[in-house]
């Protein structure tokens, strides 16, 4: 049953790689504004879960409804325009284009959709201040350090002020201090713009900063009460 | 430094590069097939000399003329010959008629015995194509029971069309340009081998240098492909305890592995390619694999400098990366390339060919190392060059979309190894438009016009004799694709019946034929006629008094012939000169057939020019046929607009095939280092089509990042190949012009391998943006 408001359903999703099962019957829902972090051990399942709530992976079998829209009735270039409009990722590393400056970089995705240059860094200085890597623009990816380059991927991924936020290990790649000030800055912003988030995690101190976890073991998803 | 420590980092490279599981398998495959390529077409390359020389020589050992002003006698030791070549298809079949006159008579290179008459030996090339439904045509003309093959010692190549026949009665037509009497196979007396003029050894020494340095920058290319994953590899090490200059002598050892690998597959390559050699036919040039064999001394310098240049290579490219512990850091901003040192390569390039300016004009000899040293040095320039002007012209671009955005960044980080990429085109693309220039400067050196009208014939047949002229010109205008046949015979007279002092031309035939080689304004049969004046006469006038006496087919000392004599009648006619479809106009005597004595008939010989129809499929082939079952010895020439020398044209065609393999090598290194740097973005793609970016985008950002370094690899060639081509022209003493038709067509040649490489490549670019690409368990 498709809980009332949400944003984003998934059910049943049956997704494999060859003979490894990466899905098996997995349900996943978020409402707008809401962060929802999704757990589980290395393999078993949760990025692949991600990739197919974002429209990369087509699921085997299953539904997918964003915003009561059938995804899996979608071409790729809609997808693509679903992704690059509504959507905003966040990965692990290997994201930023290691040419481009960093405001070229946040601007990316607005030139993408159209936006002319001028105007598109400039929506990308704003959101880089926010991020509090504003005197990082002129920089390439190369000649910063990995938590000031992770905020610049969340500036990126916010540029577009996309209704679902896609985060996958976003910290992984950092220390413990880096870790938090990346995951404060991007709730926060993204609570600021009511924007869903769907953390992909295996940490706890991490998914401490969602409303909701889901844990994936096995392909199967399963919601976690949360214990305050 | 100490050797030894030296040579254990190297070691412990080449230990890296088999032992770092599958992805430095992959590069050091990479490298060596890269490496394999690049020596087996430098193996391949130097070995053709020698190849040609081997085909020269068995050319020459069966060499059937002796060019002997002393008749020979029938003998115990003499073979009576006669060439009865043709020609089916566009392909040249060598055919030769024998008649032993003895037990000791020479048996012909290859031949193991003299085939019987109605019997033929022939090639394995054209015993396949007799008996197969494509030589049925040709089986007509050659219509002998095949008993045996020609062996490789009789052959210049493994395509060769060619048999020996057995026959009689060869003896009695000795008198024919194309039968002689010989005692032995080979080169006549005084035999010299073909000196080549200076400009066509300048053709030949050009040719070697700008097909072999592309291969040579190739190569440095690929030991370095798959660096930055190295690099990578390298920095785990400087974490254990590894020095910076241990770090690069590691790396330089990886290389020394994927080049040792890479002679190792070269060699394989060239052995194959050696063998496949025997399958091709290139314009008419094909080669035994046992002629392919590079000199020894080329072999040990290529297996020496190979390695040895792939881990300078290696050592130079990592001089701009800081390898550290936790991580690579190419210097953000890199030293800007100077330029006064890229300039000097080509300068001296031309201060070494200057000095020769002219020297062609004086058949003088061009000191062979400036001209190598010299084209080498501006040709490198290239090379040295283009990273400068890549790097210059990118930095000032800059607005554009993102897909040119993306492509322009990328090469304002690396213009290097953009430049790098397109380096061997581009020394290819100045090498060819400054042989291009070349040929074309001293192409009318070359090149005769022959005159030949083509509208009025397009081939000429020659039939001896005893062959009735009007059967000679019913059967070729009744074959099949034959238009028009216009015959006529053909001989001369001379002012004595033995040794004349004078000799004139003589032409037999209808009033028509007659008026296709000269201008009748009336004329009936028993009419004869002088023609005066014509390319070579002198005498005609001198000796066509009236009440004078000719001689049809007058004998010479060693010739036999029955002479006839003819006396000169008075009020014989002039007619006006009227060049012959050949472009001939003749001087002498024109006789209808009422005129001429009949017992002159039998000195004469039959000609006949055919007008073809071209839609008629083998068309000159029928007309051949008809021609060889009139007689086997006829000659059948196919008239052409012009004829170029043989040398100068198996020189161009030399750089045709060379110019073919290495743009093929230069395609599939352009591919090889485009898929190897796809590979190495895999995940950067995937994230990129992850949050929405159009796989089109994408895609032209890959055709801007090669089209734009070879656009301006592309106009840096053209120049440099201009101003090459000019230093050659006036080497050789020639105008100086720029024929742009094939300056377009050079650089158009270099952007379509471009162009093939970019679209082969989009399948697998296509492949690496699939969103998999993010998977990482």
């Amino acid at each position: 049953m498709t809980p009332a408001g949400s944003l984003l359903v998934a059910d049943e999703l049956h997704k494999a790689y060859g003979p490894t099962t990466a899905l098996d019957g997995a349900d996943f829902s978020i409402h707008p504004g809401e962060v929802v972090a999704v757990m589980g051990p290395s393999g078993s399942g949760k990025s692949t879960l991600l990739h197919c709530l974002a429209g990369i992976v087509t699921p085997d079998s299953g539904s997918i409804l964003y915003a009561g829209r059938e995804m899996a009735t979608m071409s790729d270039a809609e997808r693509s325009a679903l992704r690059r409009s509504e959507f905003g990722f966040v990965f692990q590393f290997g994201q930023l284009v290691p040419e481009l400056t960093c405001v070229e970089n946040v601007a990316l995705p607005l030139r993408l959709n159209g936006t002319s240059r001028k105007q598109a860094e400039r929506t990308a200085l704003t959101w880089m201040e926010r991020l509090e890597v504003d005197d990082l623009a002129k920089k390439r990816p190369g000649e910063v350090s990995g938590g000031q380059g992770q905020r610049v991927a969340v500036a990126r991924a916010l540029v577009t002020s996309p209704r679902v936020l896609f985060a996958d290990e976003p910290t992984g790649a950092l220390d413990s201090l880096n870790g938090e000030r990346v995951m404060d800055l991007l709730t926060e912003a993204a609570r600021s713009t009511n924007a869903a988030v769907v953390l992909v995690t295996h940490e706890a101190r991490v998914a401490a900063y969602s409303d909701r976890e889901i844990v994936v073991r096995d392909g199967k998803s399963r919601d976690m009460e949360r214990i305050v | 430094m100490k050797m030894r420590q030296w040579a254990d980092d190297l070691a412990m490279g080449v230990r890296f590069a088999f032992t770092g599981g599958r992805e430095g398998w992959v590069r050091a495959l990479l490298t060596a097939v890269g490496v394999g390529l690049g020596v087996a077409l430098l193996l391949l390359t130097t070995a053709v000399p020698s190849a040609l020389h081997r085909r020269d020589e068995r050319s020459t050992a069966r060499d059937d003329f002796t060019y002997s002003q002393k008749t020979l006698r029938k003998a115990d030791n003499t073979l009576v010959i006669a060439s009865a070549d043709t020609t089916f298809r566009s392909k040249d079949v060598r055919g030769r008629l024998l008649e032993r006159e003895g037990a000791r008579a020479p048996i012909p290179p290859g031949v193991a015995t003299f085939p019987a008459k109605g019997e033929m030996v022939a090639s394995p090339a054209l015993k396949k194509l007799l008996e197969s439904g494509s030589g049925k045509l040709l089986r007509e003309r050659i219509p002998y029971r095949i008993t045996g093959t020609i062996g490789n010692s009789g052959l210049i190549g493994p395509t060769e069309l060619s048999y020996y026949a057995g026959a009689t009665g060869l003896g009695d037509h000795l008198e024919n340009g194309r039968v002689e009497r010989i005692n032995y196979f080979g080169p006549s007396p005084g035999h010299q081998q073909n000196q080549l003029d200076p400009i066509l050894i300048l053709l030949i020494l050009i040719i070697f240098v700008v097909l072999l340095l592309p291969v040579g920058v190739f190569i440095a290319a690929a030991v370095r492909f798959g660096g930055e994953r190295r690099d990578r590899r390298l920095a785990a090490l400087r974490l254990v305890g590894a020095d910076g200059g241990m770090a690069r002598r590691i790396a330089g050892g990886e290389a020394l592995a994927g080049a040792l690998l890479g002679l190792v597959l070269g060699t394989v390559f060239f052995l194959v390619g050696r063998q496949l050699a025997a399958l091709l036919d290139v314009r008419d040039i094909s080669v035994f694999p046992s002629d392919l064999n590079p000199a020894p001394a080329l072999v040990a310098l290529v297996a020496v400098a190979v390695p040895t240049a792939a881990v300078l290579v290696t050592l130079f490219a990592l001089r701009g990366v800081v390898i550290e512990p936790l991580g690579v850091v190419r210097t953000a901003k890199p030293p800007r390339r100077r330029l006064w040192w890229r300039l000097l390569l080509p300068l001296g390039g031309l201060a070494l060919l200057y000095p020769m300016t002219g020297q062609g004009n004086h058949n003088g000899q061009f000191n062979q190392w400036m001209v190598i040293g010299g084209t080498v040095l501006l040709l490198i320039g290239v090379t040295a060059l283009l990273p400068w002007v890549v790097e210059a012209v990118v930095a000032r671009l800059n607005s554009g979309s993102v897909s040119w955005q993306l492509a322009v960044r990328r090469l304002q980080l690396s213009s290097g190894s953009a430049a790098r990429m397109v380096n061997g085109i581009a020394v290819a693309v100045a090498g060819a438009i400054a042989l291009q220039m070349l040929f074309a400067g001293v192409e009318h050196d070359y090149t005769k016009r022959t005159g030949n009208d083509l509208n009025r014939a397009q081939l000429q047949v020659m039939v001896r004799g005893d062959v009735p002229l009007s059967e000679v010109g019913r059967q070729l205008a009744r074959t099949k694709g034959v238009r028009h046949a216009s015959a006529f015979s053909q001989g001369s007279v001379g002012d004595r019946a033995k040794d004349p002092n004078t000799t004139l031309e003589v032409a037999v035939g209808s009033c028509a034929e007659l008026r296709e080689v000269s201008r009748l304004t009336s004329c009936r049969d028993g009419d004869v006629f002088r023609i005066l004046g014509g390319e070579y006469d002198s005498d005609t006038k001198k000796a066509t008094k009236p009440g004078g006496t000719l001689y049809f087919d007058p004998a010479y000392s060693g010739t036999t012939s029955h002479p006839v004599a003819w006396k000169v009648p008075s009020g014989m006619r002039t007619a006006g000169q009227h060049q012959d479809p050949t472009g001939y106009a003749r001087s002498g005597l024109l006789f209808t057939p009422g005129a001429l004595p009949e017992a002159a008939a039998a000195g004469l010989r039959q000609q006949v020019y055919l007008s073809m129809d071209e839609s008629v499929r083998d068309a000159y082939d029928y007309a051949r046929n008809t021609a060889a079952r009139l007689d086997p010895l006829a000659d059948v020439y196919t008239l052409a607009s012009s004829e170029q020398s043989l040398q100068f044209r198996s020189i161009r065609n030399g750089l045709f095939v060379g110019a073919t393999c290495v743009l093929l090598l230069i395609g599939a290194s352009l591919l090889v280092s485009q898929l190897e740097q796809l590979r190495e973005r895999k995940k950067l793609l995937s994230s990129l089509v992850a949050f929405g970016t159009r796989r089109r985008t994408l895609s032209l950002s890959v055709l801007w990042q090669t089209a734009i370094p070879i656009a301006l690899g592309l106009l840096l060639a053209s120049a440099v190949g201009l101003t090459l081509g000019a230093v050659l022209l006036r080497m050789t003493g020639e105008t100086v012009t720029v024929d742009w038709a094939s300056v377009l067509s050079m650089t158009g040649i270099g952007a379509a391998v471009v162009l093939a490489v970019t679209l082969l490549s989009l399948p697998p670019l296509l492949r690496l943006m699939r969103p998999d690409g993010l998977r990482t368990e």
